[in-house]
């Protein structure tokens, strides 16, 4: 019997798992092993002409400082295939 | 010599409506808790929150219209000082605990960052002073499980706010229907600890506050990789000016909310009928949906004007109003205040006055006009006020 849809229950968070995804794809892109840290942030973005909230993305490579690429999206709203561009910056 | 002990910190987070306050006032009855003092961290222009936590004679409750992880280490610091500093020249100031009510929208980072923070980083000497008095024994979340899930697909913070619990409560079990089986609620647990798999999940009808606030040690070495990757990506956010909403005392901090985000509020000085608030906030909650994160306020009406009526609803929800057996300062005023996202606080006002203030609630197209507006099916300004 197919189980009955809980609407209660916290679903696959979406921000957990776009997480997820610009993280595997930064590592890829940046060519770093895959244990490190990659800490994703959403903040207001105070700058005219941006959207409301923008994406902070911090590398955390052993004994270097926190690297930070800022994405002016919602994390929800930004594309993994467009992330090199980030790089670029 | 011997040292005196740390006073114990807790911080009291869980999204918008998810029951705070009332956990609070519970709290304030209870003479186990005689010796706490409140924290009570409020996002608005208006403040009511202090108004609807009924005070204990020994607890200090501090208010503040902002977001402490808004305004950063600074604001959290600064206020546990003064509450020290009231403590130890007051003679009836004195307290052995303090719980910090963040706001709904709160950030754990910057406040647990603030709390854990070895003497070894570089840091203010307000901030070591802090380190020396205080520590953080517990962060407590309330999880709102008629709304939570969908809050927790739509707010960053919320997400966060889970994160960062070592004891998660579920609130508002008991508005759960009947049909709602043992098996899904533990759905609802089950869905938490893939967030936060070291926290401790209860139902808030079964837990005990002195469960809850009982000092422990909270390490966030026993937390997810992300609530570590949090923590120190704040430590560079804030060093970022780039990022800078405040400048407090020379300190750059971040600012966290959209500005689709607001909050705004409405004071009126007469009393109004009861059927017409009604009206108002069904039509509101009807337009805004979701999109109406949160209203709180206290009311004059005039079926009891010399006792005010309490409202609070969270998004599809109103809460039962209740009276309080007087008005709790001077101010005999109506204050609501509004948090929304994405509502103009325009089209809200003129459906205020419209119901309330001018009784033309038998005009049909204008509530139509003004329904459709609070709904967003009109073209807002692109304003970049800040909240």
């Amino acid at each position: 019997m197919a189980k009955s849809f809980n609407p209660l229950a916290p679903r696959r968070n979406q921000f957990q798992a776009k997480s997820a995804e610009i993280k595997n794809k930064m590592r890829e892109l940046l060519d770093l092993p895959s244990n490190t840290p990659i800490s994703i942030a959403e903040l207001a973005c105070m700058d005219e002409g941006c959207p409301d909230l923008e994406t902070v993305i911090g590398i955390m490579e052993p004994g270097k400082p926190i690297t930070t690429y800022k994405v002016h999206l919602p994390i929800s709203d930004i594309e993994i295939e467009k992330l090199k561009d980030v790089l670029i910056q | 010599m011997t040292m005196p002990e740390k006073i114990p910190v807790f911080l009291l987070s869980g999204f918008l409506g998810a029951g705070k306050s009332t956990l609070l006032n519970q709290l304030l009855e209870d003479p186990a808790f005689h010796d706490t003092a409140v924290v009570i961290n409020e996002f608005g222009d208006v403040p009511v929150d202090h108004l609807l936590v009924r005070r204990g004679e020994t607890t200090i409750s501090q208010v503040s219209t902002g977001c402490l992880c808004c305004t950063g280490n600074t604001n959290i610091s600064k206020t546990l000082f003064d509450l020290h500093f009231a403590g130890v020249y007051s003679a009836t100031g004195k307290f052995s605990r303090v719980i910090v009510e963040m706001s709904g929208l709160g950030d754990p980072a910057p406040l647990v960052n603030a709390l854990t923070k070895s003497q070894s980083v570089k840091r203010s000497e307000l901030d070591k002073a802090i380190n020396n008095i205080f520590y953080l024994a517990g962060f407590v979340t309330l999880y709102d499980v008629i709304n939570g899930a969908d809050t927790l697909d739509r707010h960053f913070e919320a997400l966060k706010q889970i994160a960062f619990a070592d004891k998660i409560v579920l609130s508002k079990t008991d508005l759960l229907d009947e049909e709602t089986s043992e098996e899904d609620q533990k759905a609802i647990s089950q869905g938490l600890s893939e967030i936060n798999h070291a926290a401790e999940i209860s139902d808030r009808t079964k837990v005990t506050l002195t469960d809850l606030f009982q000092p422990r040690s909270y390490s966030i070495l026993q937390k997810d990789e992300d609530v570590l990757g949090w923590l120190a990506l704040e430590e560079a956010i804030s060093a970022d000016p780039d990022h800078a909403s405040h400048q407090e005392n020379g300190e750059v901090t971040p600012s966290r909310h959209g500005t689709a985000i607001r909050t705004f509020s409405i004071v009126f000085d007469k009393p109004t009928e009861l059927k017409r608030l009604h009206q108002f906030l069904t039509v509101l909650q009807t337009s805004a949906g979701a999109r109406l994160l949160r209203v709180k306020g206290i009311v004059a009406t005039k079926e009891a004007p010399d006792h005010p009526l309490v409202i609070h609803a969270v998004q599809h929800l109103i809460a039962d109003p209740y009276r309080l057996d007087t008005w709790p300062d001077d101010d005999r005023r109506t204050r609501l205040v509004f948090i929304t996202n994405g509502v103009e606080p325009k089209p809200v006002r003129e459906l205020f006055s419209a119901i309330i203030e001018n009784n033309r609630s038998s005009d049909s197209s204008l509530f139509q006009r003004l329904s459709r507006r609070v709904a967003g099916l009109f073209q807002p300004t692109d304003s970049k006020s800040k909240v």
